[in-house]
């Protein structure tokens, strides 16, 4: 009891100190200022990080961290921010599996999930009723984010990539990137550890109060609005990537001298951290998907409630976006890059437009060795089925799902030898990849038709190529 | 007990400094800022008034004479006052961190990759039947084998195939350091990544025939224009001829140095002095302005390095590093620089952060001394109320021997130690008064009295 107040008093005066540093700034924005800011952050990773057991700073030295990085006045305030508040929480996780018994070293040892309550956290995702009264002092403050603010940085986000092209890169944007990386890892922080306890106690209480659950399932964003706004973002960065395949720097050189250092500095950035905002959307996207499964699980069981609401599945949501926004169906699974989730998209997509029987007998959960990638490609071998399909959805849209979907299967099965050569319950290890490379290739032989008019994709020729180089070397 | 001439032992009871709540407002003394600011605002307030009476004038022609050579005499004053205010100004100069540290790039020589065309994975495709259909030949062969690095079917096949044929692997390599499209640098860069990472049981799943060494990094590095001996050209850092930095290319630069640095056990690719200069590359590169925004990168990248070392080589390693780091980093804003991105969030992190701090600071005093206690004993012995005294240095040695001492259990193991530290701190904090306008000095002040009070805590 003694030992705890002491340090928790000792915690504020860390804090008293440590927020004086900055206690100045506010007024006016001198270099004077941020460099205080600098002290300030610095000082936070002294008494945080650098000593062997450092003490969390309080939730309001994170909130000032956190409002510098929201701020973000210059290139390196964004940077030391962004860094130190993801050295933070790992240091200082929200949510974390503690072994409870040490003792034990088996690898069984028994897992506890923590989850600390009282930790300061970007998000502010409480009841929707008592956010509304704090929601208009968040606008201006560096104060935590609800839903909509999350959402309204995404569609920030898409909007400068709209303007990438006419050069409109500045630090803001590129501090909007980092935020949103941010605040992508701490969803996931919070998520994973939650996820991973779910499925051995099956409670769901875990997941529903796990943040990503509770920012979805807030009534201030439009579900749907959000994750098309997620999707355009890929897409948009994926558009970015082609207009920038020459070196922007170089480019930004010859364009004119009238660029600043700092200018310099965010064009030489750029495409870094547009690629890390790529791996976040994406970390995203798959975060949902897997509570998904999760709620699925839960709901099967009966252990969710009225209170947790309906949301379709993202799958079928990305599924939607893709059929009729064809534009981005290259884009999204040339960035989408997690095998296990793209092979489930490729083939739900394919589902949708085979038969309805074999959908039926999917839903009815029997012995499913349709809905494999395997399953896919049999079905294909017959010419009437492949016809069908085409004639439903394009042969360019089928060749690109296929030769991803081929591409998913390869890197799981490889994962899986690594593994130990353990096979994944899903794709059934009695189709060899050996035969699934038969079957790419009868599968593509169809598509191109008797006489052969049918021109295939680039993608789908390399799709043949590795298919027929895997057979020849093994 | 040590002589030492500082504030004696009841000094420390003192209600102030050991109170348990110190609240320590910082007041500001008045400094250049606010007096230009006052002057500007009083220039614009003047400015107003005139263009007032200049619409009053207009209609009332009366006695300005009077006026006029009021006014004159009042500009002069202030156009001296604006002297003087620059010639203090240009005294204090406000320093910062940053230097060059790549120059003009060079141009590597262009090279082709005859041996492409004799790839063994090309040739054998082209005597399949399903050829007819992917229509592959030997001058489209580059163009269809960048396809299959773009949209990443190259690792899956060395995946499934186990085989990675010499010219491809030279070919992936000079794309990742020297072509100029991002796709091909970034999957090119991708497949090394994937391909050296994979494992099975700390063996290398895949035949590599080719590896590139430590001197095709390095000579990488010079084509970038890296500047090894940055020390030298600090003059170059102010002047107009934008050099652009290295090439997009640097980034995958770092990420294959990492790669191999965190494969060692399967793939030995740099010795330990090889490592040991990277970790100088990385660190020399959080020099560079323009480089920021990479630098959670350049973050990743050092701790790959360092944990490339084994336990017993990390001891002397970390050491030589931080040795050679001090003679070649200027002693002014830079060298704080380097020691703060040093991130320390694990244990080989915080001993390189400590151990730079304290090479830097022992070539600070042009290693006379290289003993804590004697380091401690210079510090204090500094009278910094001394009109003389260097307060720039004052302040870069404080931060210094912050950081030497906190990532270090130095100061828990040795009681004298920390004393001599607070009492260093004291110095700073105490004797410099707040109304000190030198530059700096309120900085050492606010630097030493924060310290301060987490040492009184401690």
């Amino acid at each position: 009891m003694e030992s705890s107040s002491r340090s928790r008093s000792h915690a504020g005066s860390i804090e008293e100190n440590t927020m004086a540093i900055i206690d100045a700034a506010g007024a006016k924005d001198t270099q004077d200022t941020n460099d205080d800011r600098m002290a300030f952050l610095e000082a936070v990773r002294a008494s945080s990080i650098v000593p062997e057991t450092g003490t969390a700073p309080t939730n309001k030295m994170f909130e000032a961290i956190f409002q510098i990085l929201k701020v973000g006045k210059s290139l390196e305030l964004i940077m030391a921010s962004y860094q130190l508040l993801n050295e933070l929480d790992k240091c200082f996780p929200r949510a974390y599996l503690s072994n409870v018994d040490k003792s034990n070293s088996s690898c069984t040892a028994l897992l506890e999930p923590v989850v600390v309550k009282e930790a300061w956290s970007p998000f502010s995702l409480g009841s929707d009723a008592t956010c509304g009264e704090r929601q208009t002092a968040n606008k201006n403050s560096g104060g935590p984010l609800d839903s909509s603010g999350f959402h309204l940085l995404i569609q920030n986000i898409v909007k400068v990539t709209d303007e990438m092209n006419s050069q409109a890169l500045n630090i803001k944007s590129l501090g909007n990137m980092f935020l949103f990386q941010y605040l992508v890892n701490v969803l996931e922080g919070d998520f994973l550890p939650r996820n991973s306890m779910y499925k051995e106690t099956m409670n769901w209480t875990l997941l529903r109060e796990s943040l990503i659950n509770m920012l979805l399932g807030s009534r201030k964003i439009s579900y749907k609005g959000f994750i098309k706004d997620c999707l355009s973002l890929i897409s948009r960065l994926c558009h970015v990537y082609a207009g920038f395949s020459h070196d922007p720097s170089c480019e930004e050189n010859s364009a004119g001298k009238q660029h600043e250092k700092c200018d310099t500095a965010v064009a030489i950035a750029f495409l870094e951290v547009k690629n890390c905002t790529c791996i976040s959307v994406q970390k995203l996207l798959v975060l949902i998907m897997e509570l998904d499964m999760s709620k699925k699980k839960a709901d099967m069981q009966g252990h969710t409630t009225r209170a947790d609401g309906v949301r379709t599945p993202l799958v079928e949501i990305i599924i939607d976006e893709l059929t009729y926004n064809e534009d981005i169906l290259s884009p999204f699974l040339q960035v989408f890059n997690e095998p296990k989730w793209k092979l489930e998209i490729a083939l739900q997509y394919f589902w949708k437009y085979i038969s309805k029987p074999s959908v039926r007998t999917r839903r009815s959960n029997g012995p499913t060795e349709d809905a494999t990638f395997g399953g896919l490609l049999k079905y294909f071998s017959n010419n009437t089925n492949t016809k069908n399909v085409i004639r439903k959805i394009g042969t360019e849209v089928a060749q690109l799902l296929l030769a991803h979907a081929f591409q998913a299967y390869l890197s799981l099965s490889s994962e899986q030898q690594s593994v130990k050569g353990i096979s994944n319950s899903k794709e059934d290890a009695s189709i060899s990849s050996l035969e699934i490379c038969k079957n790419m290739i009868s599968a593509f032989n169809s598509f191109r038709g008797k006489d052969g008019h049918v021109e295939i994709l680039p993608l789908g020729k390399e799709a043949l190529f590795t298919a027929a180089t895997i057979l020849s070397t093994k | 007990m040590i002589d030492m001439d500082g504030p004696l032992d009841f000094e420390s009871e003192d209600p102030l400094l050991s109170s348990s709540t110190p609240k320590k407002k910082r007041r500001k003394v008045i400094g250049l800022d606010d007096l230009l600011t006052d002057y500007y605002k009083e220039k614009s307030r003047l400015v107003e008034r005139e263009s007032k009476r200049a619409k009053a004038s207009k209609c009332y022609n009366s006695d300005e004479d009077d006026d006029v050579s009021k006014e004159t005499a009042f500009f002069e004053t202030i156009d001296e006052c604006q002297q003087q205010m620059k010639e203090i100004s240009s005294e204090d100069e406000i320093s910062y961190w940053g230097m060059q540290v790549f120059g003009n790039q060079k141009t590597p020589q262009p090279v082709t990759f005859p041996e492409l065309r004799s790839c063994e994975i090309l040739n054998s495709f082209m005597n399949n039947e399903l050829n007819s259909s992917v229509e592959l030949c030997a001058e489209k062969g580059e163009a269809f084998l960048e396809g299959l690095i773009v949209n990443g079917w190259l690792s899956k096949l060395v995946f499934m195939c186990g085989h990675v044929e010499k010219s491809i692997a030279m070919w992936t390599f000079n794309l990742m350091l020297y072509s100029s499209k991002e796709e091909l640098r970034t999957s090119a860069c991708d497949f090394w990544c994937s391909i050296l990472s994979k494992t099975e049981v700390d063996l290398p799943f895949a035949k590599i025939d080719w590896f590139p060494s430590y001197s095709d990094l390095k000579r990488a590095l010079e084509i970038y224009g890296f500047l090894p001996n940055f020390s030298s050209n600090r003059e170059l850092l102010n002047t107009d001829s934008d050099t652009g930095g290295p090439p997009q290319n640097i980034r995958a630069w770092m990420k294959f140095m990492a790669i191999c640095c965190q494969v060692r056990s399967k793939h030995s690719i740099f010795s330990t002095s090889e490592a040991e200069e990277l970790i100088e590359v990385v660190i020399c590169l959080f020099l560079d302005r323009q480089l920021q925004g990479l630098s959670m990168l350049f973050y990743e990248c050092m701790l790959s390095v360092i944990s490339f070392f084994t336990e017993k080589e990390w001891h002397y390693s970390c050491e030589k590093v931080a040795k050679s780091l001090a003679c070649r980093v200027p002693q002014d804003l830079n060298c704080l620089r380097i020691v703060e991105c040093i991130s320390g969030v694990n244990t080989r992190s915080k001993c390189l952060r400590s151990a730079v701090a304290f090479q830097i600071l022992v070539n600070c005093f042009d290693n006379k001394v290289t003993d804590a206690e004697e380091i401690l004993k210079f510090l204090i012995s500094i009278n910094v109320k001394d009109r003389s005294c260097d307060l720039f240095k004052m302040y870069i040695y404080l931060v210094l021997t912050e950081n030497w001492l906190y990532s270090n259990p130095l100061l828990e193991d040795k009681p004298v130690i920390n004393e001599m530290w607070s009492l260093y701190l004291r110095n700073c904090s105490c004797q410099i008064t707040n109304t000190d306008l030198r530059t700096y000095a309120s900085k050492v002040r606010n630097k030493a009295s924060y310290l301060l009070q987490g040492t009184v805590k401690g």
